[in-house]
């Protein structure tokens, strides 16, 4: 084939740009730090990283998420634990007099005794994080008025904690200390210890037995009294049960990122070495390029023609 | 033979010497002149006359001054660049819009969507807080200025081709007339029997710069004149003899419409009513052909393509969003208002998206009615979780049913995919063409140093002529020394 000078440089050219875009690319990759820094780079491994990004910021969405439920959750859990007191506490008392009292103060003082415990079962009831009643439901108005009446709704205040789980934050103060809404009768006789139990209902008919001096109410008092302990217990049982279940899924969800970020690094991160290694072969190689391209342009019959 | 005779060799061997140095002084002034083909001189020996009883030649003639040119080649390059400027043309705008897709580098569109359902999560989780309630304020307006952006980077680059097509267009009208001209040059020469090679070339240039901005075809007839056709459409001629056409663009609801008009020289006066409109067929199948080809397809469908899949996201996110809104109660009052939108219901598109006017922080509405809790309180989260929920739920999207993020990320894989295939085709076309035009080159290049050794043996046998002609001037001043 006849080579000209023209097509002698139009190579060169030809490849010393080659040589400069391949350098290029790697001191993007280099200075980025980035494997794919531009979706045409690698359009199928650009779909998965960005279904990877997506992955990873739904699991920071579901921790913060969690984050948030055990908050709700561990102060609940604080109030139920006060609850669990106070009732242990009427529960003692009425004790004290299961047999009777005619004895005018004894009677005011375990009367006062029960009084002073339901208002603090209403406090506990009427518990804030922030400004957000734990025990009131949907409502955020004070869920217990001081006589004990539940102005609160008894639903599920729900988070969602992964894609296809919810878990409640919150326990119903209705369902709690008033069992049920409306509340139930307070038991009487047989009925006497029956779950769900009313408890402050239970209180206010065990402060009536006392004054009236009434044995069998007293015995009904403590047997609905047991029934407070067993409910309020339930309750903190089942709210320590959701904290070990967000535990749990925090755990998992932060295995997971780590995996996914394990994955989504080992695709994007660059591997310095290797580049490094890379770039110094083309730049060796772009060197020798551009040496040989400034000899062989210099070569001409006219040096010699005389 | 006498010695007249050997003037008469001696003379031709001078003036086809000097023919040949004067040939091989234009290669080398136009080493470097594009589209130049080398000339080389072809000689042969004269009529042969009997002298003495032998036979011999009278000398050296210049058959023709020889155009050294590969036709096949041309038409390859010609075919050559149009695919490499077509997909040039795409390749320009690709690398434009793939910046707003790229969500590796930047948090984009797809980045927005995401918080946007993240903060109706954060809102399910305080659903009477002011922070919350102002987060996803905020967090949406971003979202639907992202929106915006899109839409008005893609609408410019929409524009840009356009605008583009005026000048491609035009410059396609000057090459035509500039071929014509050319044309009518060669036909005076041929008239007067002349060399025509430098017309040619010439002629060839022209042929390959209308074949890079549209697709050709182009008849070399035998007077050496160029015809040249449309490829594409109904093969509307614009080039023929000294005859040309003007192709030209003419706006049309908002877009620039191509037209052309017939032959003549000077070419007729461009009526949009009369011309044959020739937008849909000039770039070929699936506007393939030539720098208009690509522009016209970055105009009429990788665009519309794109902007087409973001309107489809936002109006499926509006319609989604305002669907399950309209079913929740926000927080003002009483009584707390409701059925009311989320996102204006008249914006779907991605560039009328827009936050409903009348909706504030507490009128979000992030409660649902349940049976204990028939107008939703302030801590009710039922419709906030819903919302969220939103982000995992499948569409019917045109792409197939998926979420929104999976419908985006598959968009921004596609910006990927095609903004690929075209830096490969182009790169690939560029070394196709690289080979062509080395082939070319080979063959009508000019070698300064093969010049240069011609000029020596040129300017050797022009010496050794004249040393003929030296000793032929001596033998006859001999010979009429005799007679003195």
């Amino acid at each position: 084939m006849r080579v000209t000078p023209g097509m002698t440089a139009d190579n060169a050219l030809y490849h010393l740009q080659q040589g400069r875009t391949a350098n290029d690319a790697l001191l993007e990759q280099i200075s980025s730090g980035l494997n794919i820094n531009r979706p045409s780079d690698d359009p199928l491994t650009t779909r998965q990283l960005l279904d990877l990004q997506d992955q990873i910021s739904s699991g920071e969405q579901y921790t913060s998420n969690i984050t948030k439920g055990k908050l709700l959750l561990n102060v609940t859990d604080t109030a139920l634990g006060g609850m669990a007191d106070t009732i242990a506490q009427a529960k003692k008392v009425a004790g004290s007099l299961s047999s009777g009292s005619s004895d005018p103060t004894t009677i005011a003082s375990a009367v006062s005794q029960l009084t002073q415990l339901k208002s603090q079962l209403i406090d506990y009831g009427n518990t804030q994080l922030g400004n957000q009643y734990v025990f009131g439901g949907f409502k955020n108005v004070q869920p217990f008025s001081s006589t004990g009446t539940f102005n609160g709704t008894d639903d599920s205040l729900d988070v969602q904690i992964t894609q296809s789980s919810q878990v409640s934050t919150n326990v119903s103060g209705g369902k709690l200390l008033r069992g049920g809404t409306p509340p139930p009768v307070v038991g009487t006789g047989a009925t006497a210890g029956n779950t769900p139990v009313d408890i402050l209902g239970s209180i206010d008919a065990l402060i009536l037995a006392i004054s009236g001096n009434n044995p069998s109410g007293i015995t009904d008092g403590i047997k609905n009294m047991q029934a407070a302990a067993d409910q309020v217990n339930a309750s903190i049982s089942d709210v320590a049960g959701r904290l070990t279940r967000l535990d749990n899924v925090q755990t998992m969800i932060t295995n997971n990122q780590n995996t996914l970020k394990g994955i989504y690094s080992d695709k994007q991160t660059v591997d310095y070495a290797k580049a490094g290694v890379e770039l110094s072969q083309q730049t060796t190689a772009f060197n020798a390029a551009l040496s040989a391209t400034s000899k062989i342009s210099q070569l001409s019959l006219l040096d010699y023609l005389k | 033979m006498g010695i007249s005779n050997l003037f008469e060799v001696a003379n031709t061997a001078v003036t086809a010497q000097r023919l040949a140095i004067e040939v091989a002084g234009e290669n080398i002034a136009n080493v470097n002149t594009d589209g130049y083909s080398r000339q080389q001189v072809i000689m042969t020996n004269k009529p042969v006359t009997t002298s003495n009883g032998f036979p011999l030649g009278t000398g050296v003639e210049v058959q023709s001054v020889r155009r050294s040119y590969d036709g096949m080649l041309q038409q390859q390059i010609v075919n050559g660049n149009s695919t490499y400027q077509q997909n040039l043309a795409r390749q320009t705008a690709l690398t434009q819009i793939q910046p707003s897709f790229n969500e590796l580098a930047t948090d984009g569109l797809g980045k927005a969507v995401d918080n946007f359902f993240s903060a109706w999560s954060d809102l399910s989780a305080n659903p009477q807080g002011t922070a919350e309630r102002q987060a996803l304020l905020s967090t949406t307006q971003v979202m639907v200025d992202n929106f915006h952006q899109m839409s008005q980077t893609l609408t410019g680059i929409q524009t840009t081709a356009d605008n583009q097509l005026v000048g491609i267009t035009a410059d396609v009208s000057e090459n035509a007339r500039g071929l014509a001209l050319v044309n009518s040059q060669i036909m005076a020469t041929n008239a007067v029997g002349g060399n025509a090679n430098e017309l040619l070339d010439q002629r060839d240039l022209l042929l390959r710069k209308l074949s890079e901005k549209i697709g050709i075809t182009s008849t070399l007839q035998s007077d050496g004149t160029a015809t040249v056709t449309l490829t594409g459409g109904a093969h509307e001629p614009l080039v023929s003899g000294n005859k040309y056409a003007t192709l030209y663009t003419n706006p049309n609801g908002g877009k620039n419409d191509i037209l052309i008009t017939g032959v003549g020289n000077p070419a007729p006066a461009a009526i949009p009513t009369l011309d044959a409109n020739v937008t849909t067929t000039i770039g070929g199948p699936g506007n393939s052909l030539g720098e208009l080809g690509g522009t016209l397809q970055v105009r009429d469908t990788i665009v519309p393509g794109y902007l087409g899949k973001v309107n489809e996201m936002a109006a499926q996110l509006v319609s989604a969003v305002n669907t399950q809104h309209q079913a929740g109660y926000g927080i003002d009052g009483p009584p707390p208002t409701n059925l009311h939108d989320f996102f204006l219901a008249g914006g779907t598109t991605a560039a009328t998206i827009s936050l409903d006017p009348a909706l504030t922080a507490n009128t979000i509405a992030a409660g649902l009615p349940t049976a204990s809790d028939p107008v939703p309180s302030s801590n009710n989260n039922g419709n906030a979780l819903q919302l969220a929920a939103l982000k995992n739920a499948s569409f019917g999207f045109s792409t197939g049913s998926t979420t929104f993020a999976g419908f985006y990320s598959s968009l921004v894989s596609t910006v990927g995919i095609d903004t690929q295939s075209a830096q490969n085709t182009t790169i690939q076309g560029e070394a196709f063409l690289k080979q062509l035009n080395t082939l070319q080159q080979s063959n009508s290049g000019v070698s300064l140093d093969e010049e240069l050794t011609n000029l020596t043996k040129y300017q050797q046998a022009f010496q050794g002529a004249a040393k003929v002609l030296n000793t032929a001037t001596e033998m006859l001043d001999t010979i009429l020394g005799l007679v003195r």
